[in-house]
């Protein structure tokens, strides 16, 4: 059944990427939706380019995963199974959940291994995604494929008048490119590819129907930075950023998209002529210093084909209008209660540090926060629950980068180097910090602390996520007081088992930090983070043996192994 | 162009020359040992059960890569032609087991007979023959040939350049090695790379208190 559909979708990417040198149809990635998602991560292969195959990774597919579509309010339970052959993990970006279930560095699924995280969603409406996040990998297992967005439906948004009928008149877009060898593998020599990737498309074009439609655009770059446009230069409007709608449409010409960063936006084609085109596009040339992607070269350790050019990135066909179709602008969309300077009662300030230039003969040293590199043992601030904060990062260094930080959503207060952006006005989690600039942003870090497991916060860019310019933060609730109890014990029923087993707690007030399975060879069967014990954990699927079970408690964070017999 | 650190980009321009000569360099004098190795007839399989042999493809290969999946009637073919002319197919599984429940030796046998494999289908346990290839992803191919008693590694890399597409092969890898040396001939293309999934030699056993 899953080869079946890993094989489905092989052969439609097959069929999609086939005519290399003229347009393909755009690729719409698979949905998911419901409450229970299973995301299985495996190595897989594209045809890209005429030849042979590129071996890449993919979740449910070949390369980039399903949208899964959640509804606010939703409890949702992800399976992730990691049938890749390295350790991984899976981050859900822009989501507000306990820092155990969000997927970051500490969160490593090893290969054979299902992860089961769950939590509520709270986020408004918007545009998300999930990628692997695994310290010093990131940037390979990307490259490779794996991610997908997160769709977030909510009330407030279903009662707009926008469009919404997904790979019709509402339409994800990730935009990626890569390179490649003469034996068509993928080949990393610089983090900006020479050929772009639109939904893993190369060379992509799309019908869109005669009226408004919306576009939401995410940056999954290893590294550049887009300035987004229309061929025409005609104006679209920005109607969401990453966390959420704006307060109303923001008409632009152009929006700067670093990696990570989502935007979600209205085009008019209502007074474009069936048959017509226009291109979504890339001003990319001119860009200043700093902008990744502004370098000249075209070859080396920073080179590109596509580097300081505008190139496209989408050809747009226009087709007949919809029924139903959006043919006015809404004038107002949500009325957001934003967060200001004077909310924070806590300040904290940021530098990127270190970092000496590259160049073609070769790349530079890393960046760092505050010349610290980033160290999964080391955490480096401690927020306490429900405080308001006002961070402010500096770059006073050699190039820009994409801040980004796990949990929250935020307000941009200001940019050194002048306005906030009208487009970059709403909830954020990810923003350009540009060379020779300082951004302030506020947040509130509510509802979920852990003095175990942190959050990340870090510049997106791979190489120099990888490379160490990331930190940690654990939120705190200071009003828990500590207890020096003995870890609590349990005992498994029944031992042997068929087809579940239950884990009988001594304390039955006690609760259940993380739950790890392994074998008797030491592959890890099961990964389960706050797990919900009463209907038994399934371990129909086990091959008879041995199995050791550990179980960490809640309020002690000690952990106690038992062993178990599976008939 | 600035003030960038890339971890890959170091690796791979420090790398990929070293790599190439290195490789290259093995590839033309490396020698190879004999094994004894498990087939899904359950019977132990060397090179030396082969009296009359010139030469060998091995193949590493395994049940659970998509790129492998689209093998084995090349396999069968290439044994087929091969083997009356003295250089039999032996196909090799190197994979972590640990980590692939579908490459473990009972899901071996089923997929020789699923396959009608011609060939024998060898489980490689301990993983200790493929380091010894230095094998590094399934499919990869190897051809040697016997001289002056002890076998040497004349090609090494893909076994052909289309995996999806088998009527759009335009180069036959391994097929040529061997053309070329039963005809007493210098291999044309003695090395490419492999294509397909990694195969990663298993660390070692971690403690079972580590997350
Ligand atoms: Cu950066």
């Amino acid at each position: 059944m899953l080869l079946r559909n890993l094989f489905a979708g092989a052969i439609l990417l097959l069929l999609s990427f086939n005519s290399y040198g003229q347009y393909n149809t755009l690729h719409i990635p698979d949905t998911l939706s419901g409450t229970t998602f299973n995301l299985n991560i495996r190595d897989t292969f594209v045809q890209f380019r005429p030849g042979n195959q590129t071996i890449t990774a993919g979740i449910n597919g070949a390369f980039w995963g399903p949208t899964l579509f959640l509804n606010k309010g939703d409890s949702v339970y992800m399976n992730v199974h990691n049938f890749h052959n390295d350790t991984t993990t899976l981050h859900w970006h822009g989501m507000h959940l306990p820092a155990v279930m969000d997927g970051g560095p500490h969160q490593t699924i090893p290969p054979g291994t299902i992860w089961q995280p769950y939590w509520k969603v709270t986020n408004n409406a918007a545009t998300f995604w999930y990628h692997p996040h695994l310290h010093m990998k990131t940037e390979e297992q990307l490259a490779a494929g794996l991610g997908g967005f997160i769709i977030i439906r909510d009330a407030v948004e279903a009662a707009l008048p926008l469009p919404r009928t997904y790979g019709v008149d509402d339409l994800p877009l990730v935009l990626t490119s890569r390179s490649f060898d003469a034996s068509n593998a993928f080949i990393h020599v610089s983090p900006y590819g020479d050929y772009m990737l639109v939904n893993g498309t190369m060379n992509p074009q799309v019908s869109l129907p005669k009226q408004y439609v919306r576009l939401r655009i995410l940056n999954a770059e290893l590294e550049r930075g887009y300035n987004l446009g229309f061929s025409d230069n005609r104006t679209f409007y920005v109607i969401g950023n990453d966390g959420g709608l704006l307060d109303a449409p923001v008409p632009v010409t152009r929006v700067k998209l670093l990696v990570g960063e989502r935007v979600e936006i209205l085009v008019n084609l209502g007074s474009d002529a069936i048959g017509s085109g226009v291109d979504l596009e890339a001003f990319n040339a001119g860009m200043p210093f700093g902008f990744p992607g502004s370098e000249p070269s075209t070859t080396g350790a920073f080179g590109s084909l596509l580097n300081n050019i505008n190139f496209p990135i989408l050809h747009i066909n226009v087709a007949a209008a919809t029924a139903g179709a959006i043919t006015a602008l809404p004038a107002v969309l949500v009325t957001n209660t934003y967060l200001t300077a004077a909310d924070a009662t806590v300040t904290r300030t940021l530098n990127v540090t270190d970092g000496t230039p590259g160049g073609p003969g070769g790349p530079g040293t890393p960046f760092y926060f505050d010349h610290t590199p980033f160290a999964l043992a080391t955490i480096n601030k401690t927020v306490d629950l429900n405080t308001v904060e006002m961070w402010s990062v500096t770059n006073n260094n050699v190039f820009g980068h994409s801040f980004h930080i796990h949990d929250i959503q935020f307000k941009i207060l200001s940019r050194s180097s002048g306005p906030v952006n009208s487009y970059e006005s709403g909830w954020k989690d990810t923003y350009y910090l540009g060379v020779n600039e300082t951004v302030t942003f506020v947040a509130k870090f509510s509802d979920y602390a852990d003095d175990i497991h942190p959050f990340m916060y870090h510049c997106h860019m791979a190489p120099h996520e990888d490379g160490g310019l990331m930190g940690q933060f654990v939120v705190k609730d200071a009003t828990g007081v500590a207890t020096t109890k003995q870890p609590g014990d349990f005992t498994i029923y029944p031992n042997p088992a068929n087809n579940r087993v239950y884990v009988l707690l001594a304390d039955p007030a006690m609760q259940v930090y993380y739950i790890t399975i392994t074998n008797a060879v030491g592959r890890t069967m099961y990964m389960l983070p706050r797990p919900q014990l009463a209907g038994g954990i399934d371990v129909s699927n086990f091959a008879p043996g041995v199995y050791l079970m550990q179980l960490t408690d809640e309020q002690t964070k000690k952990t106690i192994v038992k062993r178990f017999v599976k008939e | 162009m600035k003030g960038r650190f890339y971890k890959g980009a170091i690796l791979l321009l420090l790398a990929a020359p070293v790599i190439t000569l290195l490789g290259f360099d093995k590839i033309s004098n490396k020698m190879i040992s004999d094994f004894s190795l498990r087939n899904t007839d359950s019977r132990y399989v060397s090179l030396k059960d082969y009296p009359d042999a010139k030469g060998f493809i091995i193949v590493f290969t395994c049940n659970h890569c998509p790129f492998a999946k689209l093998y084995p009637p090349r396999l069968n073919d290439l044994n087929q032609k091969y083997k009356p002319l003295g250089v039999p197919l032996l196909a090799i599984s190197s994979t972590d087991t640990i980590v692939y429940e579908e490459d473990t030796y009972p899901m071996m046998v089923a997929k020789a007979k699923k396959e009608h494999f011609n060939f024998p289908y060898l489980f490689d346990e301990m993983q200790a023959v493929a380091k010894n290839f230095q094998a590094q992803k399934t499919p990869h191919a190897f051809v040697i040939w016997k001289e002056n008693g002890r076998w040497e590694v004349k090609y090494s890399g893909a076994i052909d350049d289309n995996g999806a597409e088998p009527d759009k092969v335009k180069n036959r890898y391994a097929a040529n090695a061997v053309d070329a040396l039963l005809g007493g001939k210098e291999v044309p293309i003695k090395e490419t790379k492999s294509i397909g999934c990694q195969i990663n030699f298993r660390p070692l056993p971690a403690s079972p208190k580590e997350r």
